[in-house]
């Protein structure tokens, strides 16, 4: 099982393996949406090892992590967002729905500047729980009573990224320390990954898009985030 | 005529009527044009925003009526014309749309608007120098943008002309006065797009160096630490290379590439299993909870070296009670004595643990240790290469014996049924399985498969019911559909087809054509949705994949099925008029099949009337959210097919579907045998010559070969009046060459 970055010729067996695992499903261009606005954030788990019967043959997909950055949210600070995630139940327990997590977490951090992420799952979901709140030290905030269709509870869970965060400004002051005098500071403050959210925000007017219906997406943002995963 | 003007009042209102229509507010659009009419019946543009919101209402022949009315009153109207266009890009005409718009800028060409209009149809329809041209004038217009600068470049790198496309984008890197901050994304993502687009001209040092100093901050960290690891070892800079994968492997050691890299780059020869053995070694020790460190050697290791290694994994995944781990290694079976080798160890790590059980019956979960061997027996087993149907039930039975509510060991049980032909007991294993966990969608999409393949569609649309969204009006089906549930229409199609319901087969079919049609369509907003967000490598790789989007082999199987079915129609032309016909005729037993036919048609109107009933109990004001004269939802007026299955010319229908197969998938052998069939119906013997030569490039031993090559010889020297003298000699010539015919 190769773990990878989602392409957008994985799209159509990622729609498949999200109807056959979870009731939460979205048409495909809801996929392209996250693809062509945080292209860094998705990650596939996809079996190689198969032969292809023909030329035309799309590695199967075996588990996903669909993934964005909240557009404008509402406590201001830059955080990302699992929009859904599973894994075939033929290649469950293998530690894949970890890794993609994983994966998807340092992008979050290192091109998004993100503090946190944040996610839904329903308060019954005993693998999932397990994997968010032990495996990975996802908490708890709070519990949405019927956020899902079927009028199941949701748990409301965050994970703060200030360890990816810290990992990060560590990993460039060792860069810049090897580098020497050679590479000279540019004048940005170093590790401006860690830099208050409020400046961060203020620094990025240009990928702050509103995506709103003049960019023809919107219509399909406000129906799926009313029934996100 | 003279186009009529209008007074400062009704220009007023012709404003609020754009933004009624802007708004969605149709109705309200609808009335304050009505009032500019009144007194100016023969005001052009008007007429044509009147017509614009009529087709937004799903008003189609109206509202093109009235466009053309509002054209002849005024020709000169470039609201008249790009109205025009927008009505005929509304309804995919995309040609027609084009010229509209082109005559609508000609007569104002300053409209940013229109131009904009235009450009979006010339990329989504791949006039890349149109697309060019416009994305120049646009550049033009605002050179302040760096939207246009990028936009352009792309329009020269997608026409093939990538040394423009760098100069554009360099051009506006030197224009930048303030250095971008380093959280600039769009920055970011445009140096590192330029950075793909030296590497695609080949230089791949200066794209190495172009990476090392402009990219070195980009924010996609993953993707200049991949494309570095690319360059160097292309550049055969093997040390380096090496170091780079390194640094790749740390960050994911779950992806075989940056393996291959690095043992690429360390220059270890391919059968050196000790070297090789030692680099994923490594990884395994540093990584402990990475999976491919440990399994992909299994790939290349033989012999003893083998055994070792699968004894390890085998055990770690059984004490862990992985379920996946057959799934994960049959592809090993390839190799005779990977075959022996892993049900062997299964075999022994099953007797040692029988030996320690005492203590092993301690652990409560049987899904672990010895139930998971039992598991990885019965798959084994069960799997072609190695199957033994009999062996695999003993498996199984036992593995349930420890774990009676376990899903996975019913569900390949459920597996053997069908391999052993006995789809209804396998349906319904398959249905108890997922009794035992109805939390999980996975079972239940396998018990509805289940159930489909024993031709139970409307037991499996009520499986698959279970899960689907209960507010979506017209029930499961129209969720599936809505959700654009492929592999469902799939099966639901070629079930109806083996019960011999053409019409609800066809329906199925046309469906899933329909569905990639709308993913073609989908590009369309990102045109200029990916500029706004400055994400322009993904959206290179969008545009790419679309291009090929019917290669996938949810169309090919679909078309196929499709034009197999057509080929049944014409071959055997019955009267049925709601289309329950066809399937293997062969007289006996006909009425057999009337009766099932008969029974498969009540049911399906039943399905629909619940489904109907139940759509009329849900909460109006759930059901529909619209807005104020929203378009509404356009109803079928065919649900079952009957009308696709009553056609006159089933070889006509099949093109649709062939044309796509041929086209995206020529190296599809059935595709070509397909293609075959139906063109010699229809006495295209050139075209039928054309996919017979492709099948035997593909595959000459092809059972169907000979059969076609004999017929197609057969057809035309029989067709020898009818044919012109050249083609004939053509044929023959071909022919000639072509064993069997
Ligand atoms: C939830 C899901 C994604 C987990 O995928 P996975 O690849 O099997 O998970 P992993 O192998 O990475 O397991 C991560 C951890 O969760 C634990 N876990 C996984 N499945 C479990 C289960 N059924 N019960 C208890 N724990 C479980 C693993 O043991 C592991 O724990 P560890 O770190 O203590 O060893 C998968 O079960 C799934 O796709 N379920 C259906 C869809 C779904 O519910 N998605 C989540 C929506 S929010």
């Amino acid at each position: 099982m190769d773990i990878r970055l989602l392409r957008a010729s994985d799209i159509p067996l990622i729609q498949h393996a999200n109807l056959e695992n979870l009731p939460e499903n979205y048409f495909l261009k809801y996929y392209l949406y996250h693809a062509l606005s945080w292209p860094q954030l998705s990650y596939v788990a996809v079996d190689v090892s198969r032969p292809p019967k023909t030329p035309y043959d799309h590695p199967k997909i075996v588990g996903y992590v669909l993934a964005k950055m909240e557009e404008e949210p509402a406590d201001g600070v830059q955080h990302g967002h699992i929009t859904s995630l599973s894994v075939m139940r033929t290649h469950r327990r293998l530690g894949i729905a970890e890794k993609l997590m994983r994966q998807s977490q340092l992008a979050m951090v290192e091109t998004f500047g993100a503090h946190y992420v944040s996610l839904h799952v329903r308060v019954s979901n005993k693998a999932a729980i397990h994997l968010y709140r032990d495996t990975l030290g996802f908490k708890t905030e709070k519990t949405e009573s019927k956020y899902y269709a079927d009028g199941e509870d949701a748990y409301c869970m965050r994970l703060d990224l200030s360890f990816l965060r810290e990992q990060l400004r560590e990993a460039e002051e060792e860069q810049k320390e090897k580098n020497g005098t050679e590479g000279v500071d540019e004048g940005e403050p170093v590790g401006d990954v860690g830099r208050d959210p409020a400046a961060a925000k203020s620094s990025e007017p240009k990928i702050k898009v509103k995506v709103g219906r003049a960019l023809g997406v919107g219509d399909l943002v406000e129906k799926v985030e009313s029934k996100a995963s | 005529m003279a186009p009529q003007t209008l007074s400062t009042r009704e220009a007023n209102l012709f404003r609020t009527v754009i933004r009624y229509y802007e708004d969605k507010q149709y109705k309200r659009g609808l009335k304050a044009a009505e009032q500019i009419l009144k007194k100016n019946p023969k005001h052009a543009d008007t007429i044509s925003m009147k017509a614009l919101i009529l087709n937004a209402q799903g008003k189609t022949e109206e509202a093109f009526a009235l466009a053309k009315e509002a054209l002849t009153i005024d020709m000169k109207s470039y609201i008249c014309w790009h109205v025009y266009g927008i009505l005929y890009r509304t309804n995919k005409n995309f040609d027609e749309a084009i010229k509209a718009y082109k005559f609508a800028l000609k007569l104002e060409p300053d409209s940013h608007q229109i131009q904009r209009d235009l450009a979006v149809l010339q990329v989504q329809m791949r006039d890349y120098s149109g697309y060019v041209q416009s994305r120049f004038n646009m550049l033009k217009a605002r050179p302040q943008l760096r939207q246009n600068w990028t936009a352009l470049a792309i329009a020269y790198h997608l026409e093939g002309s990538l040394q423009q496309a760098e100069n554009i984008l360099t051009t506006y890197e030197k224009s930048i006065t303030s250095t971008p901050l380093k959280t600039d994304l769009e920055h970011s993502e445009a140096l590192l797009y330029k950075n793909s687009i030296i590497a695609e001209q080949g230089d791949i040092q200066r794209a190495l160096e172009h990476l090392d100093t402009d990219c070195k901050n980009c924010l996609d960290r993953l993707a200049v630490m991949e494309l570095r690891a690319r360059y160097l070892a292309e550049l055969g800079r093997k040390e380096e290379a090496a170091k780079a994968y390194r640094a790749l492997l740390d960050r994911n050691p779950e992806f075989s590439d940056y393996y291959k890299g690095l043992v690429a780059a360390l220059g270890i020869q391919e059968g050196d299993e000790e070297s090789l053995s030692a680099v994923y070694a490594e990884y395994a020790a540093k990584y402990p909870r990475s999976d491919a460190a440990k399994r992909l050697p299994l790939d290349f290791l033989s012999g003893e070296r083998f055994r070792a290694a699968a004894k390890a994994y085998l055990t770690l995944m059984f004490d862990k009670g992985v379920p996946s781990t057959f799934a994960n290694l049959k592809h090993l079976y390839s190799d005779p004595f990977k075959k022996e080798t892993l049900p062997a160890l299964a075999e022994e790590y099953l007797s040692e643990r029988d030996a320690s059980d005492t203590e092993a019956q301690g652990n409560s979960d049987s899904s672990k240790g010895k139930g998971a061997a039992l598991y990885f027996l019965a798959q084994h087993y069960n799997y072609y290469l190695s199957r033994d149907l009999a062996k695999a039930t003993e498996f199984v039975e036992k593995a349930i014996e420890l774990d009676p509510k376990n899903v996975d060991f019913h569900m390949t049980k459920a597996r053997i049924f069908k391999h052993q032909g006995d789809l209804a007991k396998a349906a319904e294993q398959m249905d108890h399985a997922r009794s035992l966990d109805t939390k999980d969608r996975y079972i239940n999409s396998k018990a509805a498969k289940y159930q489909l393949r024993n031709n139970e569609n409307e037991k499996a649309l009520a499986t698959l019911g279970l899960f689907t969204r209960a507010e979506t009006p017209g029930g499961p089906l129209a969720d599936l559909t809505d959700m654009q549930c492929i592999w469902f229409l799939t099966e639901d199609g070629e079930a109806w087809q083996r019960r011999g319901n053409v019409g609800l087969a066809l329906k199925r079919y046309h469906t899933i054509f329909n569905i990639f049609d709308v993913w073609q369509e989908d590009q369309f907003d990102f045109h200029s949705f990916s500029l706004r967000k400055g994400q322009i490598r993904a959206y290179i790789d969008l545009i790419r994949w679309e291009d090929r989007l019917r290669e996938h082999p949810f169309y090919s199987r679909a078309a196929l099925d499709a034009v197999n079915l057509y080929l049944q129609m014409y071959d055997k032309p019955k009267g049925g008029a709601n289309g329950v016909d066809g399937g293997e005729a062969n007289g006996e037993d006909a009425s057999e099949r009337k009766k099932a036919a008969k029974k498969a048609k009540k049911e399906a109107q039943k399905a629909e009337r619940e489904a109907a009933e139940k759509a009329a109990k849900q909460d109006p004001n759930k059901a529909q959210k619209s807005k104020d004269g929203e378009e509404p939802k356009k109803k079928d007026d065919d649900p079952n097919g009957a009308k696709l299955a009553a056609t006159t010319d089933p070889l006509g229908d099949a093109m649709k579907f062939l044309g796509h197969l041929l086209q995206f998938s020529p190296k599809n052998i059935e595709a070509q045998i397909a293609g075959f069939e139906v063109f010699i119906r229809r006495k295209k013997y050139l075209l039928a010559l054309r996919c017979l030569k492709a099948s035997i490039a593909l595959n000459k031993d092809h059972p169907k070969i000979p059969d076609q090559a004999a017929r197609l010889r057969r057809e035309v020297s029989g067709a020898l009046d009818s044919l012109p003298p050249k083609a004939k000699e053509v044929i023959e010539a071909e022919l000639a060459a072509v064993p069997g015919a």
